[in-house]
C-alpha cells in the first residue's frame, strides 16, 4: 500500500481490523480444539464435508451388515444345535433298530422299542420346528409356518432361501434345507427320514418275521442313507458359519479403515491445531500490545 | 513618496485574520478527527491586491507595487472524487457479497451437516431399520421401527426445507423493510434531496458549504451499500443519483422518486436480497436440489413397495410423508422371506445417499465461495477507504504542526501591528509637539 499520509483514524481502524482478524483466527482454532473437528460446517471444506457425509453413511451401512452377520450367526448356531440333536436321535433309533432286528425279541420288547422310536420321531419333528427370534429355522422362506405339525409328517414349508446381507452386494443363505433330509413321511413314500421312521414303526408294530428281517436290512439301510444326508446338511451349516465369521472379520476391518479415513477427513489434528492455537494466541496478544502503544503516542506528547 | 499611513495596520490585520482562520480551521479539523465522513479542510490563502505607489516619487518613474498582506479565498475540502466513485462501487460489491455470505450461512445452519441429527443420519437409520425388518419380516416391532424411522426422515426433510424457506422469506422481508416508504432508502434519499436544496442555495450565494457536502457524501456512501449508485454533479451544486437499475433517478435536485422497481442486477444489499429470495435464486436452487434428493428417496422406496400401498407420499422435501402403516408395509414377496425389506435396505449408499452428499457439497461450495468473495470484497473496500482516508482524513500530528505554524503567524502579525502602532505613536505624539 503506497500511502503518503497516515492519519490517526487510519491507524486506529487498521489496528482494530487486525485485532478483529487475529481474534477471528484464534476463535476458529479454539473451536477446532474444543470440538476436535476441523470441519464444523460444509463451507469449512465442501469436499471434505461431502466425504464425511458419505463415510458416515458407509459406516452406518457397515454396522448394519455387522448386525446382520450377528443375526445370521445366531441363526446358524441354532440350526447347528437342532441338527446335532436330530443326529443324536437318529443314532439312538439306529441302535434300537439293530437291537430289534436280531430276531430274539419278544412281541412286548418290540412294542417297547416301538414306543421309544415313536417318541424319538416326535422329538426329531420338534427339533425340526426349532425357532429363532420367532422364526422357524427349517421351513424355507415361510418362516412363520411350522415345518411339521403333530399328527402329520407332511412338510408345511417351502424350499425358499432365508438370506442375510453380509456385505455390499453380498447376500448369504443362512437356512439349512432340512426337508430334503426329513421328507414328507409315509404318505409321500419318498424314502426320506420320516418315511423310514414310519416304516420302522410299522414293522415293529406288526412284529412278523419278514418285517423284523426288513428292520435290519432295508430300514437300517434307509437310516444310514439319511444319516449321511443329515451330515451333509450339518457340513453346509458349518460352512455357512465359517463364511459369516470371515465376513465379520472383513466388515470390522472395513469399519476400522473407514473410521480412520473419517477421522482424517473431519477430525482436527491436535498437534497441528495446538501449534496453530499458540501461534494465533501469540499474534493476538502482540496485536493488543502493539495497539496499546501505537495509538497512545502523538506529536502532542512532545509539544509544550 | 506617498504611502497611506494605515496600510501597514491593514496588512497586519489581514495577517491576523488569515492566521485566525487557519487556527479555527485546524480546530475544526481536530474536533472532527473522529467524525465519520468528515473531510479535512484547509484555508486557501492568496496575496492581497497590491497598492501602486505613483511614479513621481520613484527613481525609475514606473511606480511600484506595494504588497498589502494576505486574503482568505476559500476554506476548501481536501477530497478526491475519483476515490469516492471507487469506494461506492466497491461498497456495493462488498455489501452484496456480505449479504450473500450471511444469508447462505443461515441456509448452511439449517442443513445441519455433518451431524448426527441431520438428514444423512436419519437416512442411515431408515436403511438400518429396513435391514432389521428384513431379518425379522413378521416382527411388529421391526415394522413399527421402519415406520418411525421413515417418519423421522420425512420430518427432517420437511423441517430442513421449511427452515430454508424461512431464510428465503426473511430475505424478502428484509428487502421490503429497506425499500418501504419511510425505509432506509427513502430516508437517505429524502436527506440527500434536502441537502441538495441547501447546498444549491449556498453555492448560488458563492459559498462552499463544506460540512453539508460532507454530510451528503456520507449519505451517498451509505446509500451505495444498498445498491450500485451513480452520482452526477450538476452545475448548481446538486447531485443527481441513479440507484441500482431503477428507471428514473432516485434523487434529482430536491425531487425524490421512490419506490421504484429493482432487480437482482442492482447490486448492493438489495440486489443480493432480491437474488436470494427469488425462486430461481441460490436458495431456490438449493431447495430444488434437496427436493430432488427427497424425490429419489420417495421413488426408490416406493418402487419396491406395492403400487397400491406406497411407503411415502408426496414428491418434494416439503411434502414427503409416510403413508404406509404397519399393516400395509410389505417386507416380503412370499411370506416370511424379508426379501423386499432387504432390497430396500440395499438402497443404502445408493442414489439417494449420493444425491444428498452432493447436495451438502453444493451448500458448502455456495457458502464458501460467498464467504471468500465477502472477505475479498471487504479487504478491497478497506484498502480504498485507507486511500481515501489518506487524502481526506485528519492527521492530528499534521494539525498540531499547522496549529503551531498559524500560532506563530498570528503572533508575528500581532507583533507587526504593535510595531506599526509604535511607529505611528512616534509620528503623532513625538513629532513636532515639543517645538
Amino acid at each position: 500500500m503506497s500511502v503518503g499520509r497516515i492519519t490517526n483514524l487510519m491507524t486506529t481502524n487498521q489496528v482494530l481490523s487486525d485485532i478483529n482478524q487475529a481474534q477471528y483466527r484464534l476463535n476458529v482454532t479454539q473451536e477446532q480444539l474444543s470440538s476436535g473437528k476441523k470441519i464444523l460446517q460444509p463451507s469449512d471444506d465442501p469436499y471434505g464435508a461431502t466425504r464425511a457425509v458419505d463415510l458416515n453413511g458407509e459406516l452406518s451401512g457397515l454396522s448394519t451388515y455387522a448386525s446382520n452377520i450377528t443375526d445370521g450367526t445366531a441363526w446358524t448356531t441354532a440350526s447347528d444345535t437342532a441338527l446335532q440333536s436330530i443326529q443324536n436321535e437318529v443314532q439312538r433309533v439306529r441302535e434300537l433298530v439293530v437291537a430289534a432286528g436280531n430276531g430274539t425279541n419278544s412281541a412286548s420288547n418290540l412294542q417297547a422299542i416301538n414306543a421309544e422310536v415313536t417318541q424319538l420321531t416326535s422329538a426329531i419333528k420338534q427339533d425340526a420346528n426349532t425357532k429363532y427370534n420367532g422364526q422357524y429355522l427349517f421351513s424355507g422362506s415361510a418362516t412363520g409356518t411350522a415345518p411339521y405339525t403333530t399328527g402329520s409328517d407332511t412338510y408345511q414349508g417351502n424350499t425358499g432361501a432365508v438370506t442375510r446381507a453380509i456385505g455390499p452386494g453380498t447376500t448369504l443363505q443362512v437356512n439349512a434345507d432340512l426337508s430334503s433330509v426329513l421328507g414328507s413321511g409315509a404318505g409321500a413314500n419318498d424314502g426320506k427320514l420320516l418315511n423310514v421312521l414310519a416304516d420302522i414303526s410299522a414293522h415293529l408294530t406288526s412284529g412278523s418275521a419278514s418285517d423284523v428281517a426288513a428292520l435290519s436290512s432295508t430300514d437300517l439301510q434307509g437310516l444310514d442313507d439319511n444319516l449321511s444326508t443329515l451330515e451333509q446338511a450339518q457340513t453346509s451349516v458349518g460352512a455357512t458359519e465359517d463364511r459369516l465369521q470371515l465376513a465379520s472379520t472383513r466388515i470390522s476391518s472395513l469399519q476400522t479403515s473407514d473410521t480412520a479415513t473419517l477421522s482424517n477427513v473431519q477430525d482436527a489434528d491436535y498437534a497441528t491445531t495446538l501449534t496453530n492455537f499458540s501461534n494465533e494466541q501469540a499474534a493476538f496478544t502482540a496485536a493488543l500490545k502493539a495497539s496499546a502503544n501505537i495509538v497512545q503516542s502523538s506529536l502532542m506528547d512532545f509539544l509544550q | 513618496m506617498t504611502i497611506p499611513a494605515y496600510t501597514g495596520l491593514q496588512s497586519a490585520l489581514r495577517g491576523l485574520e488569515a492566521n485566525q482562520a487557519g487556527i479555527d480551521t485546524t480546530g475544526h479539523n481536530i474536533a472532527n478527527a473522529n467524525t465519520p465522513g468528515y473531510t479535512r479542510q484547509s484555508v486557501d490563502l492568496t496575496e492581497a491586491a497590491s497598492l501602486t505607489i505613483p511614479a513621481f516619487s520613484n527613481v525609475t518613474g514606473g511606480g511600484v507595487q506595494l504588497g498589502q498582506g494576505v486574503d482568505v479565498t476559500t476554506i476548501s475540502r481536501i477530497r478526491d472524487q475519483f476515490l469516492d466513485i471507487q469506494y461506492r462501487a466497491q461498497n456495493s460489491n462488498s455489501s452484496n457479497a456480505q449479504t450473500q455470505s450471511s444469508v447462505l450461512g443461515d441456509v448452511q445452519t439449517a442443513v445441519d451437516e455433518p451431524s448426527t441429527s441431520g438428514i444423512s443420519a436419519a437416512m442411515s437409520k431408515f436403511w438400518s431399520a429396513w435391514s432389521a425388518l428384513g431379518n425379522s419380516p413378521s416382527s411388529p416391532s421391526a415394522q413399527q421401527a421402519v415406520i418411525s424411522a421413515g417418519q423421522t426422515l420425512a420430518q427432517t426433510f420437511n423441517s430442513v426445507d421449511s427452515q430454508m424457506a424461512t431464510v428465503q422469506s426473511q430475505a424478502s422481508d428484509q428487502y421490503n423493510t429497506l425499500t418501504a416508504a419511510g425505509g432506509q432508502v427513502s430516508q437517505y434519499a429524502d436527506q440527500i434531496a434536502a441537502l441538495n436544496t441547501q447546498i444549491s442555495e449556498a453555492t448560488q450565494a458563492g459559498q462552499s458549504p463544506n460540512d453539508l457536502l460532507d454530510q451528503r457524501d456520507e449519505l451517498l456512501d451509505k446509500l451505495s451499500g444498498l445498491a450500485q449508485i451513480s452520482v452526477t454533479q450538476q452545475s448548481d451544486g446538486t447531485d443527481t443519483v441513479k440507484f441500482g437499475d431503477a428507471a428514473s433517478p432516485l434523487v434529482s435536485g430536491s425531487t425524490v422518486t421512490w419506490p421504484q422497481t429493482l432487480t437482482s442486477a442492482s447490486g448492493g444489499q438489495l440486489g443480493a436480497l432480491l437474488g436470494l429470495s427469488s425462486p430461481s435464486g441460490q436458495i431456490g436452487t438449493l431447495r430444488t436440489a434437496l427436493s430432488g434428493v427427497a424425490g429419489q428417496v420417495i421413488s426408490a422406496v416406493n418402487a419396491l413397495q406395492p403400487a397400491s400401498s406406497p411407503f411415502f407420499s408426496g414428491n418434494s422435501a416439503s411434502t414427503i410423508a409416510v403413508s404406509a402403516t404397519t399393516s400395509t408395509i410389505t417386507a416380503s414377496s412370499s411370506t416370511g422371506s424379508g426379501d423386499i425389506a432387504q432390497s430396500v435396505a440395499a438402497l443404502s449408499g445408493g442414489a439417494p445417499d449420493q444425491g444428498f452428499s452432493a447436495f451438502v457439497g453444493q451448500v458448502g461450495n455456495a457458502v464458501s465461495s460467498a464467504q471468500s468473495s465477502a472477505a475479498t470484497g471487504s479487504s478491497v473496500l478497506s484498502a480504498i477507504d485507507n486511500q481515501r482516508q489518506s487524502v481526506s482524513g485528519v492527521s492530528l500530528d499534521e494539525e498540531m504542526t499547522n496549529l503551531i505554524t498559524f500560532q506563530r503567524g498570528y503572533e508575528a502579525s500581532a507583533r507587526m501591528m504593535s510595531t506599526i502602532d509604535s511607529v505611528l505613536n512616534t509620528l503623532i505624539n513625538n513629532t513636532g509637539a515639543g517645538l
